[in-house]
């Protein structure tokens, strides 16, 4: 059944087209990786799931409720019902800076009123354990090392219990020996079914974790499928461009 | 130099000291959230606000204070007509322009502020779910603050000094009493002791920053 649907989604940015016609669907439980060349459009189409970014045309919509449809935005109080079923997990983590890991995780759902703050502060402790961070709850996210940031990021979107989880290359701004880490507590949240879908150039996870690749270029999908197919025999002759230079690296 | 006659110079200075303390608490108290409102009017998508702000900002910071001050205190009451109603006690009036002056100031001041805030803090509280009055009041605002807080210190600093300019729009101050006891004692130590005052309450304000800036700290 699909969680998401995405529907000819154009996007300019000038005279600069961006996005052009994209359509996907993503079913429940699916882990998608989004891969392709820098400036392919892939978190621009990731970012527009959220309103990070305003689409100039095409139709989003997520449990069959349109948060967009031909172009034309919902109302402002829909978009923001729609978009509070997504989390999303930063490139450079986002984390507040000026709070507490636990109250990074604790702010949202506090000032929205989920939830008593029994509830908050077993939630925010359950999902602390569960990547591994339970002794850091009372730190400043200074303290942290880039790959704990990123799993704190992790969890504070995890809070809100989200269907679908975006994320936009969270391992690219790590040092190598930390992205493994991540991609693990990823990998965690794959296998607990989650649907998420992951804008990486982390080929090894696309393979391993993705339930779907799609393979963007230019703006639009070039090929997408089985990670197997799409990875291993491309049919395309940019995949295969793409996917030579990459391993060749 | 006796020890009497210190004294004796010293309680009317430090009675002066209070005038010039009283300035500065009411001046940064009430210049501090109104600069902040200034700020968040030159970032106004209301183009008019923005551009009144701005040209506010530009004015009171482009004149001297002085020159501020003995408008607001010997100026306004020559206006026609509502002249006759615009004069106020002194000292109100110059804790007026005090605080008009400087909240131009700290508006310039907390919009550096704005500035250094990264983008993605919006972005996260956005997807989040936060309104923008939360983001404001939770996420940029204690960032501002923190960010801004050294040269809010600068700023306080110089209020302290410029509260000497009391002294010219003829308000009793620590310095008019300085300047009384030079003339009529022809000594130079009135000066000596005012200028130990100001250091006293300019080092308390240091300190009390210093204090701040450690407690506030998140990087």
């Amino acid at each position: 059944m699909s969680i998401l649907e995405v529907e000819n989604l154009k996007k300019s940015f000038g005279s600069l087209e961006v996005l052009k016609q994209i359509s996907f669907d993503v079913n429940k439980n699916d882990v998608i990786a989004v891969i392709g060349p820098s400036g392919s459009g892939k978190s621009t189409m990731l970012r527009s799931l959220v309103q990070l970014e305003e689409i100039d045309g095409g139709s989003i919509s997520v449990n069959g409720e349109y948060m967009v449809k031909g172009g034309a935005y919902s109302k402002p109080q829909q978009v923001k019902q729609i978009i509070s079923k997504m989390g999303m997990v930063f490139q450079h983590f986002n984390l507040f800076p000026h709070l507490t890991v636990r109250e990074n995780l604790e702010l949202a759902p506090k000032l929205l009123k989920q939830g008593t703050v029994a509830e908050n502060r077993a939630l925010s402790m359950e999902l602390l354990e569960k990547v591994g961070l339970s002794d850091k709850a009372d730190v400043l996210p200074a303290k942290l090392s880039g790959g704990q940031k990123q799993r704190v990021a992790i969890a504070r979107a995890l809070m809100r219990k989200p269907d679908i989880l975006l994320f936009d290359e969270p391992t690219s701004a790590l040092d190598p020996e930390l992205t493994g880490e991540v991609l693990r507590v990823m990998k965690d949240l794959a296998k607990e079914h989650m649907t998420m879908i992951v804008v990486t150039h982390e080929m090894e996870f696309a393979k391993d974790v993705a339930s779907k690749v799609i393979f963007m270029d230019n703006g639009e999908i070039i090929e997408s499928g089985n990670p197997r197919d799409v990875l291993t025999t491309p049919k395309m002759e940019r995949t295969k461009t793409f996917l030579h230079r990459t391993l060749s690296r | 130099m006796s020890f009497d006659y210190l004294l004796s110079i010293l309680k009317p200075m430090l009675e002066g000291a209070q005038a010039t303390i009283i300035l500065f608490i009411v001046a940064i108290i009430v210049s501090i959230p109104l600069g902040f409102l200034l700020t968040l009017a030159v970032r106004s998508s209301i183009k008019p606000l923005a551009w009144l702000a701005n040209t506010y900002i530009y004015v009171m910071r482009g004149t001297p204070l002085l020159l501020q001050l003995l408008f607001i205190v010997f100026g306004l009451p020559l206006i026609p007509v509502i002249g006759e109603y615009l004069v106020i006690d002194r000292f109100v009036a110059a804790c007026l322009g005090f605080i008009l002056n400087y909240a131009a100031y700290f508006a310039e001041i907390f919009r550096g502020g704005l500035l250094a805030i990264d983008k993605g803090q919006y972005e996260a509280s956005k997807v989040l779910g936060l309104s923008r009055w939360h983001t404001m009041r939770h996420i940029v605002l204690p960032q501002m603050f923190r960010i801004a807080l050294p040269a809010v210190a600068n700023e306080s600093v110089t209020l302290v000094k410029d509260t000497a300019l009391l002294y010219a729009v003829a308000v009793p101050e620590l310095l008019h009493f300085a300047q009384t006891a030079v003339n009529r004692d022809f000594t130079i130590v009135p000066f000596l002791l005012a200028g130990i005052i100001y250091l006293l309450i300019t080092l308390c304000l240091t300190l009390f920053f210093k204090w701040l800036e450690r407690r506030l700290r998140f990087d």
